[in-house]
């Protein structure tokens, strides 16, 4: 595997071929370009930043609050995951991730497609999620939260009753010394209501909302 | 006029004496009724006694025999989990992600799994109702119920993955929503709405729902209508702006709108059709009855001139939902 110092074809056009599997959502193909770039020299760097990022940063741009289906979404999510597993076999390590956020579906609540498009879409711009999974207890996040250093906490909720977890959060981090992490929620139900309402910072329209607001977050820019 | 004239006239967008008021109240009347909702889900004959407890207690025009989104697949032999205040999910899928759907066979309504707990109670309401008011049955529609069978993840990689097994399994669910469709109608119902919340452009993409699910909706509403149905009644949550328009051509008589549409922006897209909408369900849990009335009064108004509508949810409102909340809803037509 290439360090992250290596040095490998950087054009455009090299990576394009990946870019085009990418959006296009065929996962076998993106993984066989990304092994072939990697053993052309690129660095798996290069490959985040110029593959997985520019693909998601164009899917990005056409996925509007007006059109955005999770179909086309989840296509090229599981051809990120592809190629992230042949750069990352383990997954990011604490340090090679642009941060880390851990991600849930809370206690109650089983329904984690919303939490595993977030997940993709975050993978994809470069960020390491470590993925609590569904019906999480809220202790158990805020366990992660502490354990892995995070910049964001993640909530995804589909259905009603994950409302009043969900306020539980912020309480928890602040007993915990995390107050200045941020909670981050989404999905069907959770964007119906407003940030005071559920006690958090953000509530995201979309996947890519969140992560624009996330972007923001660990950039240091202006979150509102 | 009473409340099931109140719904028909409103269908075909005749004058009504007032708005119909008919929101989406499934397990609320579970709460209500201070049953647990695993019991509610089990118990044909104590969800229609709940259902009627809820309309008398909110004057509402409808009852609904809805259980939860897993009775199809539970029927075909699913597991689900159930908790005492919240809808089952699917544990364990009927079908692999490599299986094919000819294996299944259709169930039998009277017999399979939760379904006879769903005819039982159309049976009763509209033994206790007559044609006083409406009494509706609910069926999966083919996305949401071949989702269900697979599981939803898997169910969306075989749109790209291998298409005719998923056009195999959406021709499966279109023939179990007609099958148990009828038989609610068998048992009473009035009509039967389709709910289809995976069809929505939300999952799918609108050039997805016009080739691949439309024809088989409008299967479906075009054998309720032969089996009886007073009407028919399509019910697709999330923003539908881009797929509503071609509702009327998929035969229903009435199509439901969320919040994401103004009730503008559906009655152009549906002018001849009857609406039902579109106050947020999250807002039943924390927003001021006040709000709620307004919102209720401002919908209300804005289909005055155009009739054909029923107020009502974008979806369902929360089992948990303040009774202060849904009372501010009906509140709001006795200002008419």
């Amino acid at each position: 595997m290439n360090g992250p110092h290596s040095s490998g074809p950087s054009t455009e056009a090299a990576f394009q071929p990946l870019v085009d599997a990418l959006l296009v959502g065929d996962h076998k193909l993106a993984a066989a370009v990304a092994q072939h770039l990697i053993e052309q020299g690129c660095s798996r760097e290069q490959v985040v930043t110029d593959g997985l990022e520019h693909a998601m940063g164009l899917l990005d741009d056409k996925c509007t609050v007006e059109s955005f289906n999770l179909l086309e979404i989840m296509l090229v999510g599981r051809a990120v995951s592809a190629v992230v597993r042949v750069l990352y076999p383990d997954g990011y390590a604490p340090t090679e991730g642009r941060a880390t956020f851990v991600i849930a579906t809370l206690e109650g609540d089983v329904h984690d497609l919303g939490k595993n498009i977030v997940r993709m879409v975050l993978a994809g711009k470069g960020f390491r999620v470590v993925d609590l999974g569904r019906d999480c207890p809220v202790d158990d996040l805020v366990g992660a939260a502490q354990r892995e250093g995070a910049a964001a906490v993640l909530v995804s909720g589909l259905i009603s009753p994950v409302v009043s977890q969900v306020r539980k959060l912020r309480p928890a981090l602040r007993a915990c010394g995390l107050a200045h992490v941020p909670v981050v929620a989404g999905g069907a139900a959770l964007k119906q209501l407003r940030p005071e309402a559920l006690d958090v910072d953000y509530v995201a329209e979309n996947a890519f909302d969140g992560a624009h607001y996330l972007e923001r977050h660990v950039s240091g820019a202006p979150t509102t | 006029m009473n409340s099931l004239e109140r719904i028909l006239r409103a269908t075909r967008l005749e004058p009504v004496d007032r708005t119909p008021l008919v929101p989406q109240l499934f397990g609320h009347a579970a709460v209500c009724a201070g049953l647990s909702l695993r019991d509610y889900l089990h118990d044909g004959e104590a969800l229609a006694h709940a259902q009627i407890r809820a309309r008398e207690r909110y004057r509402t025009d409808a009852v609904f025999a809805f259980l939860d989104f897993g009775v199809e697949a539970e029927a075909l032999g699913a597991q689900l989990s159930f908790g005492d205040d919240r809808y089952p999910d699917v544990v364990g899928c009927v079908l692999g992600a490599d299986d094919d759907p000819a294996r299944l066979r259709l169930p039998e309504p009277a017999s399979a799994g939760r379904m006879p707990v769903c005819l039982r109670a159309l049976r009763t309401m509209r033994q206790r109702l007559g044609d006083s008011a409406l009494v509706a049955g609910a069926v999966a529609g083919p996305m949401t119920a071949s989702a269900q069978l697979y599981g939803i993840e898997n169910a969306l990689f075989l749109a790209i993955d291998d298409p005719p097994r998923l056009a195999a399994a959406l021709d499966f669910s279109t023939r179990l929503a007609i099958r148990y469709g009828l038989a609610q109608l068998d048992a009473g119902a009035h009509a039967v709405i389709v709910f289809d919340p995976a069809a929505s452009p939300a999952v799918v993409p609108p050039g997805f729902f016009r080739e691949f699910l439309a024809p088989r909706l409008g299967r479906v509403l075009a054998a309720l209508r032969g089996g009886g149905a007073a009407f028919t009644w399509l019910n697709i949550a999330g923003p539908t702006a881009g797929i509503l328009d071609c509702y009327a051509h998929i035969g229903a008589d009435v199509a439901t709108f969320d919040y994401y549409l103004s009730a503008a922006e559906a009655s152009r897209l549906l002018p001849r059709t009857c609406l039902a909408g579109n106050l947020k369900s999250l807002d039943f849990l924390d927003a001021a009855p006040d709000v709620v009335k307004r919102e209720a009064r401002g919908l209300v108004a804005a289909f005055g001139g155009r009739g054909g509508f029923l107020l009502s949810s974008g979806c369902e409102i929360p089992p948990e939902a303040a009774a202060g909340n849904i009372a501010a809803m009906a509140a709001a037509l006795n200002e008419d």
